[in-house]
């Protein structure tokens, strides 16, 4: 899902970063708004625990074992507007001291993973939990707040790829990604259906039943349920 | 390798990687001197550079611009070129490949593999009667995979040449809110403080578990670590926000600023400009 330097046409990359600048400028505010003082010290410990989330590998079946991106149980845990700035925090930092993600990449895996993830997530457990306050439904809505933000994430990073050879391309020469739409978009929907997606699904499931039993009233999502 | 393994070497990696960076940014080499805004400055302008040039043989005498950077900033080469040629293989090679052929790319065949009884439609997808690599998509990998290189290599020089805070503070002149560097300086910080925890933690973990654990468990075990790191960080953050309110913290944050430019970093800066609009002009020579 990170997207590296030399994927993404200036034409791609320059407007996301406008559109994550103009995201971030609004979760600022809005974060700011509820937590004046506080809203440095408690991003910067959100996006930590977004950034540590990623490291927490877990098996999965094939004798193998993989990692959530967190953007979903971040969301769920904390609301959509603090996990948006928690999770660029995490990859930007990603992109500056490990260079996992690229530079000029930095606006569209943001845009990605730490505005579509997000909202996506909370739409999705708000609407699958109804007005169930506990049990099965809202484990099933845990887990396909993280399953389908993983997968709408991933078929936005796979248009973003595959609008490349369409836009910027020289004499049928491919310049930036070379995958056109018929085949990003499949590829990376069917990656992230049948193995990463299931992955951040049971993830986001299992920690928000763990805060659920453990610190209820700490959850963003079920507070939701109380308003 | 298991899940308590695996999760131990990327915590040691983060780790180790901090503390590699914070040595090598403190060497005597040529880019370590630089004032950290010029170095920012050069890692944009040239990522961009990177990103415009069209020409197979400007981005491989960026590489070898690239190269004799690292080597005069008396870097580690051979370790840094593992991770450029990790990098440039996976996402750039490997991905990539499968676009030379012209069921993808279409164009002329400099290589033909197969050839089919006739051509096919399925859908969306034409599969051709005869199957090769083709001129224009070996150039695409080839781009793809020299813009990848070109690009990982420049961050690495920034990264292994200027401490990760210096690297933030000249973010300012990008008009980056000092709100927000504030935080990701916050983060960085928790995230070290962490990394340490989960390493901890799975180390007492690996050392209590013996035989095989059914994966239920596991799960189990992780979303309680996971959720133990959370409490832990919200309460390393209700002491952090305490502590800064026992200095006078009122909300507002302004970081200082850096002293006025160097002549060396002028001289630098100045070169390094020029040395980017050659690369960006003679790619229509060359």
């Amino acid at each position: 899902m990170h997207i590296p330097d030399g994927y993404l046409s200036p034409q791609t990359y320059v407007p996301l970063y406008a559109v994550f600048a103009g995201f971030i400028a609004v979760a600022l505010k809005k974060v700011r708004q509820n937590l004046s003082a506080k809203n440095v010290p408690y991003l910067g410990m959100a996006a930590a625990f977004s950034f540590l989330i990623m490291m927490f590998n877990v098996p999965i079946p094939g004798a193998t074992t993989g990692h959530a991106v967190g953007a979903a149980i971040v969301a769920l845990v904390l609301g959509p507007w603090p996990a948006v700035v928690a999770v660029s925090v995490a990859l930007i930092i990603q992109a500056f001291l490990f260079g996992d993600g690229g530079i000029t990449a930095i606006g569209a895996n943001c845009f990605n993973m730490a505005v579509v993830m997000p909202f996506t997530a909370i739409l999705v457990f708000r609407l699958v939990r109804g007005k169930a306050a506990a049990g099965w439904r809202v484990s099933l809505a845990a887990f396909l707040s993280g399953y389908l933000s993983l997968v709408v994430a991933a078929v936005v990073t796979a248009i973003e790829f595959g609008i490349q050879p369409l836009i910027a391309s020289a004499d049928g020469k491919p310049l930036y990604a070379p995958y056109g739409l018929e085949i990003a978009v499949p590829a990376m929907a069917i990656e992230h259906m049948l193995l990463f997606g299931v992955i951040e699904g049971l993830v986001t499931m299992l920690v928000l039943m763990y805060f659920a039993r453990n610190d209820r009233d700490g959850v963003y999502a079920l507070q939701e349920a109380k308003r | 390798m298991t899940f308590i393994d695996r999760t131990i070497t990327t915590i040691a990696g983060i780790i180790k990687s901090s503390y590699v960076q914070w040595e090598t940014a403190g060497k005597n080499g040529l880019f370590q001197k630089l004032d950290p805004r010029v170095k920012v400055l050069f890692l944009v302008y040239f990522i961009v550079i990177v990103s415009l040039m069209r020409s197979l043989a400007a981005q491989l005498a960026l590489a070898a611009f690239v190269f004799i950077v690292i080597a005069v900033s008396r870097l580690d080469v051979a370790h840094l070129y593992r991770r450029i040629a990790g990098f440039a293989f996976f996402f750039g090679f490997l991905i990539a490949l499968p676009s030379a052929f012209n069921v993808i790319t279409p164009g002329e065949i400099v290589l033909p593999v197969a050839e089919l009884a006739r051509s096919h439609r399925l859908w969306i997808y034409a599969i051709p009667k005869e199957i090769g690599l083709t001129a224009e998509g070996c150039f695409g990998v080839a781009m793809l995979t020299l813009r990848v290189a070109n690009s990982v290599g420049l961050s690495l020089l920034v990264i292994h040449t200027t401490p990760f805070f210096e690297i933030l503070r000249a973010l300012k002149m990008l008009r980056v809110p000092d709100t927000f560097l504030m935080i990701i300086i916050l983060s960085y910080k928790y995230i070290f403080i962490f990394s340490r925890t989960v390493e901890e933690m799975y180390l007492a973990m690996k050392s209590r578990l013996v035989g095989p654990v059914d994966g239920a468990t596991v799960r189990g075990l992780i979303a309680g670590r996971i959720f133990l790191i959370f409490k832990k960080s919200q309460t390393r953050y209700e002491e952090t926000y305490r502590a800064m309110v026992g200095r006078g913290f009122t909300g507002d944050i302004i970081l200082p600023g850096f002293p006025a430019f160097s002549r060396r970093d002028v001289a630098a800066g100045l070169a390094l400009a020029l040395v980017g609009a050659a690369f960006l002009v003679i790619q229509h020579f060359i």
